[in-house]
């Protein structure tokens, strides 16, 4: 019985993604959406982690066929949950770690060395980015220096530097994590790229407080006009649309302290639910 | 510790030698070209090789000295940099391994990011209250 509340639980959970990404209004308070994002995702992978033990614990009452195949189904997914989490963050943390090493080295040797961990790449195109992790390095490219004005180059780098100092990097390898882990079938590519964009929304607060919507929103259009000038090749799914979907959200106001609250329930009550079943149904 | 930070750029100083000349170097040629820094012999040598070994220099003989080159230009390792830094990975993993202050997936409308620019002109910056975190100096 608990262990096919649990399973209806993650499943329910494991849903909940879908609704989530359609809600526009979570964007405006990222810090409680993310936690949001991770509650949800952590209590699912709890439900079914704990539904093999608990069945085993506390057996069906009645038949024993019954009994057998909630077990087994338990059983598969709960240790098959494991192994998928376990290797999959094993091989997504050393090819993510790997890829920072490398280069980290390349923009070692190639840029110029501005102070400990900032590199000025000499490059034509306007760039900017942080290589997250232990040693990190903030890159910009000489023509990104070149181009921007001193209160919109502030802007990107307060908006690198909140990445690294908040560690927005776990975060995204979380997720990535999960998404990878899960399914094909199951998993939505709408949900990781919504992740992706709440933690750049949270970058850009931080950067907003140092220096004003403004240069911020600037430097977004800048760096955005001169993607396009350049002609890269748009990536598919990733984040589209959000250089306009991040400057309108600087132009809206925060959000209700009420909506913000509300959202830290969510959280709290995602999180108190699989123990609460499993002490519930137990007794 | 701090050696570790001043070796990276020791290698960057090399290759800029290794770069600005013509042909290749041997590692006393680096060394006297090193100006300014009280290096040993040994050291210079060392890291060569370690360059070597991360492929960005290449090595030939000459006579009984090894003389040096850089594996590529500085404009090719630069377009590598910007290019496909991560081109062995997943677009999942990318989007993790290296944080862009605005990707190139992000791109698609521009007319939508100049309206969405335009809205924000018109508001203006407003001051925000600030709650008491850290060093609060630059609220307006």
């Amino acid at each position: 019985m608990i262990a096919v509340l649990l399973l209806l639980c993650a499943a329910a959970l494991l849903i909940a993604p879908r609704a989530l990404v359609r809600i526009e209004r979570l964007r405006r308070s990222p810090r409680a959406a993310l936690f949001v994002w991770q509650a949800l995702s952590l209590s699912a992978v709890l439900c079914l982690l704990s539904a093999a033990p608990l069945a085993l614990v506390h057996p069906h009452p009645q038949s024993t066929t019954l009994e057998v195949a909630i077990l087994v189904v338990a059983g598969i997914a709960s240790v098959g949950v494991l192994v998928r989490l376990l290797l999959n963050g094993h091989h997504v943390g050393r090819r993510i770690r790997t890829a920072r090493a490398q280069h980290r080295q390349l923009v070692d040797i190639v840029g110029r060395h501005e102070g400990a961990h900032t590199r000025v790449l000499p490059s034509s195109e306007l760039s900017a980015y942080c290589v997250p992790g232990a040693g990190s390095r903030l890159v910009i490219t000489e023509a990104a220096l070149t181009a921007l004005p001193a209160e919109q180059l502030a802007a990107v780098v307060a908006h690198e530097e909140a990445h690294l100092r908040e560690r927005h990097d776990l975060v995204l390898e979380f997720f990535t994590v999960l998404h990878t882990a899960t399914p094909r079938w199951l998993r939505t590519d709408a949900a990781l790229a919504e992740v992706a964009l709440i933690v750049e929304v949270l970058a850009d607060r931080a950067a907003r407080r140092d220096v004003g919507e403004i240069s911020l929103a600037r430097a977004i259009l800048s760096l955005a006009e001169a993607t396009s000038e350049q002609g890269l090749t748009p990536g598919a799914s990733a984040g589209a649309g959000s250089a306009a979907t991040r400057i309108r959200l600087l132009a809206t106001d925060d959000p209700a302290p009420w909506q913000t609250l509300v959202l830290y329930l969510v959280c709290a009550a995602a999180l108190m639910t699989p123990p609460t079943l499993a002490v519930l149904m137990g007794s | 510790m701090a050696k570790s930070v001043s070796l990276g750029d020791l290698e960057q100083a090399i290759m800029d030698v290794l770069w600005a000349a013509e042909g290749g170097l041997t590692v006393r040629e680096v060394l006297e070209r090193l100006t300014g820094r009280d290096l040993a012999y040994t050291t210079v040598m060392t890291v060569l090789s370690r360059l070597e070994v991360k492929g960005v220099t290449t090595r030939e003989r000459d006579g009984r000295a090894w003389r040096y080159h850089p594996a590529a230009t500085r404009e090719s390792l630069t377009a590598q940099a910007m290019r496909s830094p991560l081109h062995d990975l997943s677009s999942e993993d990318r989007q993790a391994a290296i944080l862009h202050f605005l990707s190139e997936a992000s791109v698609d409308d521009l007319d939508a990011v100049r309206e969405a620019m335009a809205a924000v002109e018109a508001r203006g910056d407003r001051p925000r209250r600030r709650r008491g975190r850290g060093a609060a100096d630059s609220s307006a």
